[in-house]
C-alpha cells in the first residue's frame, strides 16, 4: 500500500442551494479495499458520481495511476480501469448469465456471435476471478440476489482491464447468509491485486473487510482510519455523526395513555415477527437502514402491501387492510416517503390536494361544494403557513417543505387517530422542518398516536418517545430516547453494537 | 404576448374558426340552419361514445372496445324486441345492460387481472367481434322492420322539434359534465388519472372506481348502439368500430384545448362537433369524403403538438 492508485483532491461540488462536497479528498492505494462511510446526505454518492463522470466537479482533480484525468467522463474513467457496481442490478430477467455478462460487449466472428466461446469465458471468469461456480446457461430470473450481484460484477470486470472497482451498497438487498458469497468474491478480487472502494452503511461489514476507511460528514472529510480493527465502529460513528442534536425539536414529555394501535407478529416479504404497540399521546420512531424492512413495514401497516401473517388491532379491534382506503377508514393517515409520487397529485391545486381524502365533507350530496372546499383549504394554508398563500396554485410549483405541509394538511383536515409519517422531512428546508416537527408534536398533545419512520437518527431522537430499531427485517431493539445518543442509535441500526459477525 | 404564444394558447380555437369561416365562404349551404342541425344530429352518436371514452381517458386508461359496447347495446335491444317481444323501454334497458357486460369484462381484465387497459380492451375488441360474427352466422345483420314506433323514435323522432338523438346526447353530456367536472366522483376519477399511486395513498378506493368507470363507459356506448339500431331498424355486426377513432380523436382534441391539458366533457363536445363539421364541410364541397380521415388525423396531431407547446409556455 505504498503508491496511490486513485487520488481525488479538493473536490468541490455544489447544487443550487446546497454545497454537496466541500474540498473533499479521497485516496485509494492499489490493491486495498477502501471503505467510504457517512450518514445520508454526507456526500458519499456525490463523490462516487464525480468519480464516475456523472457529475462534473466545480473544482478539484482526479488522478489515476499518477496521471491527472484532464476530463472526467464516464468514458475516460472506464478507460482508466475504474468499474462501478451500482446498487441497482439492471439485469434483464430473461437473459442467460452469459448474455448478461457480455451484454453490450458481445464477442463475434464473421460467422456471428461466438456464443460458445463467450459462455466458456464467462464460466471460467466466475471460477477463477470470483471463486464461484456458475452455469452460463442459467436464466437471471432463476438466480438469487447474491448470484445476480456476482453476474453484475462479472459483467463489469470480464474484460480484465479493471484496476479499481467501486461497490455502492452492495449488500443492501442481501440477507446475511447471502453476503458471504459476495465477500468471498471481493476477497478473491483483492488477491488479484484489484483495488476497491466499498460504500456501505453497515459498519460491521466495513470493519470486517476494509483496509482503510474514509469518513464523510456534511460534504466534508471527517476523518480517515488508516488501520481498521473489529472495534473501530464506535470511533467511526462519532466521526460520522459529529454533532449534537440541535434545538430543532419542541420535545416535551408525553404521558402515553391507553394503547391504541397494536401490531403482533406481523410478517411480510421483507420483514418478520414485528410486534409493537403505540399508545395515545405517543410518538414512536422506527429506525433502520435502507433494506432493513422499515419501508415495507410502513407499506404493510397502511395496506399498500400484503402481510404474510400477524395481526393488527386498533383499540382492541382486529383490522385487515386490503387497500389504503381500508386503513384510512380505520383512522390511519400516511405521509409517504415519496411525496412527489405517492403523496400528492402534482397537477392538482393546493385546494384539491388538501380536500382529496375528505371530499365527502365538502359536498352537497355527491356534488362538490367548491366554496366549502376552498374555505377548508384557505384555513389549512393559514394554519400551516403554506406558501404561496394561493389555494389554486398547482402543487408542482411549490417547494418541498410546502408540498409536505399540504400532505400534512390533508390528513389534519381528514382527522385521523393514527398518523404514520415516513421520512417526513426529506427534501424539506430547515425552517419548514421546525414547523413540521411542531405540528407532529401538537398531534401527540391532542391524543393522536404517531409513528415516525426516518433515516435521520437525530430527528428520531429529537421527536420520539421511543424508537424501534430494525435490522435485516427484524426489530432488534426498542429503546427509550431519554439520554439516547445519536451514535448509540446509529450503532444499533448498523449492527455495529450487536457485533454482528462478518465472515 | 408574442404571436407565437398567442397561437400556442389559442391555436386550436383559431383553427376551428378558420375552418368554420372557410366552409361558410366556400359553400352557400354550410351556414344554413338546416345544415348546422345536420352537423349536430350526425354528431350525436359519436358524442355519446366519446363521452364514455372521456371518462376512461380521464382516469388514465383507454377503451378500444367502445365499438363492441355499441354493437352489444344494439344487438341486445333488437333481439329483445324481435325474439322476446319486449316493450321498447325494456329493450333499451336490456341493451344498456348488454353494453355493461362488455365493460364488466374490461373491468375484470384490468382491475382483477391487472392487464393494461390498452391490451385488455384490445382483447375485448377481438373477442367481441368474433362473438358478434358467430352469433350472426358470419356477420349478417339482424333486421326488424316492425319495431315499435317509440323505439324507432329514438333515432327519427323529435322532442319539441329537436331530434330525439340530439336530446339524448345532450342529456348524456349534461350527466357526464356533472359527474366528471362537478362531483366528488369526478374529482376522484381525475385524481386517479393524474396520479394513481397518490390517489391510492389518499384513501381513494382506486380499484373500485376503475371497475365502475369501465362499466359506466361501456353502458354509455350502448346508448349510442340503441340509437344506431333504431335508425336503420337492424343490428349490424361491427358497426360500432367506425366510431372508435373519431371518439379517441375528439377526447384528445378536447384535452388539448383544456387549459391544463385534461380530458374533459366540454372539450370532447367541441372535438366531436369539430370533426363533424370537417366531414360535413368536405361533403358540401363535393370533395372526397375519404379526405376527412386525413384532415382529422392532421388536426389531431396538430392539436396535440399545440398542447405540448402550451405546456412548455406555462
Amino acid at each position: 500500500m505504498t503508491d496511490a492508485l486513485l487520488k481525488m483532491c479538493d473536490i468541490t461540488k455544489s447544487f443550487p442551494g446546497v454545497l454537496a462536497l466541500d474540498n473533499v479528498a479521497l485516496e485509494v492505494a492499489s490493491g486495498e479495499i477502501h471503505g467510504l462511510v457517512g450518514e445520508n446526505g454526507a456526500g458519499k454518492s456525490t463523490i462516487i458520481k464525480v468519480l464516475a463522470g456523472v457529475y462534473k466537479a466545480d473544482a478539484g482533480t482526479v488522478e489515476i495511476d499518477g496521471h491527472v484525468l484532464p476530463d472526467v467522463t464516464p468514458r475516460s474513467v472506464h478507460d482508466a480501469g475504474v468499474r462501478f457496481i451500482h446498487q441497482e442490478l439492471h439485469l434483464v430477467q430473461h437473459f442467460t448469465v452469459t448474455e448478461s455478462v457480455f451484454m453490450g460487449q458481445e464477442e463475434q466472428t464473421l460467422l456471428g456471435l461466438s456464443t460458445r466461446a463467450m459462455r466458456q469465458k464467462a464460466e471460467a471468469f466466475f471460477e477463477t476471478a470470483l471463486g464461484t461456480e456458475m452455469s452460463g446457461n442459467t436464466l437471471i430470473r432463476d438466480l438469487g440476489i447474491a448470484e445476480r450481484k456476482l453476474v453484475q460484477i462479472a459483467r463489469a470486470l470480464i474484460d480484465n482491464q479493471a484496476k479499481l472497482v467501486v461497490f455502492d451498497e452492495p449488500t443492501a438487498p442481501l440477507t446475511s447468509g447471502e453476503t458471504d458469497k459476495l465477500f468471498t468474491a471481493i476477497r478473491k478480487l483483492k488477491e488479484q491485486g484489484i483495488a476497491m472502494i466499498y460504500v456501505s452503511h453497515y459498519l460491521a461489514e466495513i470493519t470486517g473487510i476494509c483496509d482503510r476507511v474514509t469518513v464523510l460528514r456534511n460534504g466534508q472529510n471527517a476523518g480517515r482510519f488508516d488501520e481498521v480493527f473489529d472495534d473501530s465502529a464506535p470511533a467511526m460513528i462519532s466521526a460520522m455523526v459529529g454533532r449534537e442534536i440541535d434545538e430543532l425539536f419542541p420535545k416535551t414529555e408525553h404521558t402515553p395513555a391507553a394503547p391504541r394501535f397494536e401490531v403482533t407478529d406481523l410478517s411480510a416479504e421483507k420483514f418478520e415477527d414485528v410486534s409493537f404497540t403505540i399508545h395515545r399521546n405517543e410518538i414512536v420512531g422506527v429506525a433502520g437502514l435502507v433494506g432493513s424492512g422499515r419501508e415495507d413495514l410502513i407499506d404493510t401497516i397502511y395496506g399498500l402491501a400484503k402481510p404474510r401473517s400477524g395481526t393488527m388491532k386498533i383499540d382492541g379491534v382486529a383490522q385487515k387492510f386490503r387497500a389504503p382506503a381500508d386503513a384510512v377508514g380505520a383512522g390511519i393517515a400516511l405521509v409517504p416517503r415519496d411525496r412527489r409520487h405517492d403523496g400528492l397529485v402534482l397537477d392538482m391545486s393546493v385546494s384539491d390536494n388538501i380536500n382529496l381524502a375528505a371530499l365527502d365533507t365538502v359536498s352537497r350530496g355527491t356534488l362538490e361544494n367548491r366554496r366549502a372546499a376552498n374555505a377548508v383549504a384557505t384555513d389549512m394554508s393559514e394554519t400551516l403557513d403554506i406558501r404561496p398563500r394561493n389555494i389554486a396554485a398547482t402543487l408542482r410549483l411549490l417547494s418541498g417543505g410546502n408540498q409536505q405541509k399540504v400532505v400534512l394538511g390533508r390528513w389534519l383536515n381528514k382527522g385521523a387517530d393514527i398518523f404514520i409519517l415516513d421520512e417526513p422531512t426529506v427534501g424539506v428546508d430547515v425552517g419548514a422542518k421546525v414547523e413540521i416537527y411542531q405540528h407532529i408534536e401538537n398531534l401527540a398533545q391532542d391524543g393522536v398516536s404517531v409513528l415516525v419512520s426516518s433515516s435521520d437518527p437525530g430527528e428520531l431522537i429529537g421527536l420520539c418517545d421511543r424508537i424501534l430499531v430494525m435490522l435485516r427485517g427484524k426489530i432488534v431493539a426498542e429503546v427509550s430516547t431519554t439520554d439516547l445518543g445519536v451514535d448509540e442509535l446509529v450503532a444499533l441500526t448498523t449492527g455495529g453494537a450487536t457485533q454482528e459477525a462478518v465472515s | 404576448m408574442t404571436l407565437q404564444s398567442i397561437f400556442a394558447r389559442f391555436g386550436l380555437v383559431i383553427i376551428i374558426v378558420m375552418f368554420f369561416s372557410f366552409f361558410s365562404y366556400i359553400s352557400p349551404v354550410f351556414l344554413t340552419f338546416d345544415n348546422q342541425v345536420n352537423i349536430v344530429e350526425a354528431s350525436a352518436i359519436v358524442l355519446i361514445l366519446a363521452l364514455g371514452m372521456t371518462l376512461v381517458v380521464a382516469m388514465g386508461g383507454i377503451d378500444l372496445s367502445i365499438g363492441i359496447a355499441f354493437d352489444f347495446g344494439a344487438a341486445f335491444a333488437v333481439v329483445a324486441l324481435k325474439d322476446f317481444g319486449a316493450a321498447w323501454y325494456i329493450a333499451c334497458l336490456v341493451g344498456v345492460m348488454g353494453g355493461a357486460l362488455v365493460g364488466l369484462l374490461n373491468a375484470f381484465l384490468i382491475v382483477i387481472l391487472k392487464i393494461s387497459p390498452f391490451m385488455a380492451t384490445l382483447g375485448t375488441f377481438f373477442v367481441g367481434s368474433s362473438v358478434e360474427r358467430v352469433f350472426t352466422n358470419g356477420g349478417g345483420p339482424i333486421s326488424y322492420r316492425r319495431m315499435p314506433q317509440e323505439y324507432r323514435d329514438l333515432a327519427v323522432g323529435d322532442v319539441f322539434g329537436i331530434p330525439t338523438e340530439v336530446v339524448i346526447a345532450a342529456v348524456v353530456c349534461l350527466v357526464y359534465f356533472i359527474a366528471l367536472e362537478r362531483s366528488i366522483f369526478g374529482k376522484r376519477i381525475h385524481a386517479i388519472g393524474l396520479q394513481k399511486d397518490a390517489a391510492n395513498v389518499a384513501g381513494i378506493p382506486v380499484r373500485r372506481y376503475m371497475f365502475i368507470a369501465f362499466i359506466l363507459a361501456s353502458a354509455t356506448c350502448a346508448i349510442g348502439g340503441l340509437i344506431g339500431s333504431a335508425n336503420i331498424r337492424m343490428f349490424t355486426p361491427l358497426a360500432g368500430f367506425s366510431y372508435l377513432l373519431d371518439a379517441i380523436a375528439a377526447v384528445f382534441i378536447g384535452a388539448a384545448i383544456h387549459p391544463k391539458g385534461r380530458p374533459n366533457v366540454i372539450g370532447t363536445m367541441v372535438g366531436v362537433l369539430f370533426l363533424g363539421m370537417i366531414g360535413n364541410g368536405l361533403n358540401l364541397m363535393g370533395l372526397d369524403f375519404n379526405l376527412k380521415a386525413a384532415l382529422s388525423g392532421l388536426i389531431l396531431v396538430g392539436a396535440l403538438a399545440l398542447a405540448v407547446a402550451q405546456q412548455r409556455l406555462r
